[in-house]
């Protein structure tokens, strides 16, 4: 065999292509490219067939823009919510997560926790006590924790903190996933590969979408009665909740955006100025703006979160209110698995805050976004990470200390801690 | 694949450092290909592939202030992409290690496909291999050029070459019996 028929295999050999992929690299090259350059109409226009080269650059609407964020991050950081991020942010975590407490006294700055243990369903009161919902596979928190939606099989329930039942609905396949408005007036949820919005007292349940990608959809902040979720050829939609799919099946979607490749959740927080894609390679905040005037949410600039090399993102979440992002990920190393959990903050380079060996799981902000819940499988530990008061908080055997019967099962899932008072 | 000449090229490098983003907008349009090409031909995942290639402009475009012009484009990305190519492959392969997780490798083109066998073996190679020989017969690089690229001893390009080849060679041998048959 000669080199050129070897080059010619190489060459010729039909490969995958996922659809759009050389579109998605366009858009994403041209939003860094005009992130450094703050001059994104040459590059979009370059982007567009009918736009000619060799514009010049602009440096005022750089300064501009350069001096927009500077005032921004001024804002941000002297207002009194920016100040206690800012103290957060200067303090200098710990690099080792801190000596375990035998078990959950109390939640650590408050709040309660919805927890999904092998047994089901839990919520944490901020005692520390827990009660058992039943034997649900999955819940979630309504928007002042007045409620659980709880799914099984192809039930839908509102429950009461207490684990009563208020309404219950069957859908056509297996249910997950649900997720309650900010305003309390519908809950979204998957059946099969379908998106479902049902209304908060059990009424008017209706088709969105019949096909999405198995992500957990994410409500718009903005109290917009919009939807965001990824559909099932990977991009980033909103839909009206107000309206149901066409007979077709086409969604009542409002805007569309691309999204990363192998999205597997996605955040919409930070007030709704940003939708975070979590994907494993990779961290991308969707830029968001309210249309006051339309009464809907428009797509803004995307930019992506720089990733150590070597990482696997394991998990990332927004601030409610601020623009930060908290990440878990794992690095996979000859000499063994260690795990970071890292802060992005505007304007700045990420921010390790923990590195511990084995791997770290979810991350979770507490209600007023001064700390954060991240989960050590690994080490079978709770670890609470606050604002700039000392060190942080573990939880040792947690999987015992949250199981209703006391008896170890298989570590938790966080599903929510609830709620801003 | 389109191409540009090396003039035209370090000319398209000034002018995205200076800010033009149809200089930027035109180097992207002569590499995408086979920046994702090399990047399949290494971690053979789509997905992955596309974050990888992706990942390397991203990164290219970080780094284009400090990009020597003199120098080519083309060989300076593929450095990043098969790279991060065999970042991503290590971290798979233990990943599926640790996780005992099956292969999230897409289907391969079947084997009638020109060099279909030849891709199936070329997957079955060391990562480290893989990247060897894609650097070598896909983008055409000299051994020493790997060498640099990778930081790698020049011996140790050669060797992984040549255990590379001789495992193609078998696969195109097994073609070329198939297509004689056929």
């Amino acid at each position: 065999m000669t080199s050129d028929k070897l080059n010619r295999a190489l060459r010729d050999v039909a490969i995958p292509e996922p659809p759009e992929a050389q579109e998605r690299g366009r858009q994403m090259v041209a939003a860094a490219f005009k992130e450094r350059r703050s001059d994104d109409s040459e590059f979009r226009g370059a982007m567009a067939p009918t736009i000619s080269e060799g514009r010049s650059r602009r440096p005022l609407p750089r300064l501009a823009l350069g001096l927009s964020l500077a005032a921004l991050l001024a804002v941000l950081l002297l207002s009194p919510a920016g100040a206690a991020v800012r103290n957060w942010v200067d303090d200098t975590f710990t690099a080792s997560p801190p000596r375990p407490e035998p078990m959950l006294a109390k939640v650590p700055g408050g709040g309660r926790l919805l927890v999904q243990t092998g047994e089901g369903p839990v919520v944490v009161q901020p005692d520390g006590s827990k009660r058992l919902l039943g034997d649900y596979e999955g819940a979630s928190w309504s928007p002042h924790g007045l409620f659980v939606a709880a799914v099984k099989g192809r039930n839908l329930s509102a429950l009461e903190p207490d684990g009563t039942r208020r309404w219950s609905i069957t859908a056509a396949q297996r249910v997950a996933n649900p997720r309650w408005s900010p305003s309390g007036e519908r809950i979204a949820y998957r059946s099969g590969e379908s998106l479902r919005i049902v209304a908060g007292d059990g009424s008017g349940d209706h088709l969105v979408n019949p096909e999405i990608a198995p992500v957990v959809p994410a409500w718009s902040p903005f109290g917009t009665p919009e939807l965001a979720y990824v559909n099932a050829e990977g991009q980033l939609r909103i839909a009206s909740s107000e309206k149901s799919a066409s007979r077709s099946g086409a969604p009542p979607d409002m805007a569309g955006a691309v999204a990363g490749s192998r999205v597997r959740k996605i955040d919409w927080g930070a007030g709704g100025r940003s939708i975070l894609e979590v994907s494993p390679g990779s961290l991308h905040l969707q830029g968001m703006r309210l249309n006051k005037l339309e009464g809907r949410s428009e797509f803004r600039r995307r930019t992506s979160l720089p990733i150590a090399p070597g990482a696997t993102v394991v998990d990332a979440a927004l601030a409610p209110q601020q623009p930060l992002v908290a990440a878990s990920v794992t690095f996979w190393k000859k000499h063994g698995t260690y795990s970071e959990a890292v802060i992005y903050r505007p304007g700045k380079q990420p921010r390790t805050l923990l590195s511990v060996p084995g791997s770290l799981g979810q991350v979770e902000w507490s209600p007023d976004g001064r700390r954060l819940l991240v989960a050590w499988p690994g080490a079978n530990q709770w670890l609470f990470l606050s604002l700039g008061r000392g060190r942080g908080r573990a939880i040792a055997d947690i999987s015992k200390a949250i199981a209703p019967s006391g008896r170890p099962t298989s570590f938790p899932l966080l599903a929510g801690w609830c709620c801003r008072r | 694949m389109e191409t540009e000449s090396g003039g035209n090229e370090r000319r398209l490098v000034r002018e995205a450092q200076a800010g033009s983003g149809a200089a930027m907008a035109r180097l992207y349009s002569l590499h995408w290909r086979s920046a994702y090409r090399a990047a399949y031909l290494v971690v053979h995942d789509a997905a992955a592939a596309e974050d990888v290639a992706q990942d390397a402009f991203l990164a290219a475009v970080a780094a284009l202030d400090r990009f020597d012009r003199r120098r080519p484009f083309g060989p300076w990305l593929h450095r990043i992409v098969v790279n991060r190519a065999l970042d991503w492959a290590r971290r798979e392969a233990l990943r599926r290690r640790v996780d005992g997780a099956d292969s999230v490798f897409e289907p391969l083109p079947p084997p009638e496909e020109i060099g279909g066998e030849m891709i199936a073996a070329l997957k079955e190679l060391p990562a480290e291999q893989r990247a060897v020989v894609v650097l070598r017969y896909l983008l055409e690089y000299t051994p020493g050029e790997i060498a640099e690229m990778l930081e790698l001893p020049r011996g140790t390009v050669n060797s992984r070459l040549r255990r590379g080849l001789d495992r193609l060679r078998a696969a195109a041998e097994t073609e070329r019996l198939a297509g004689d048959r056929r």
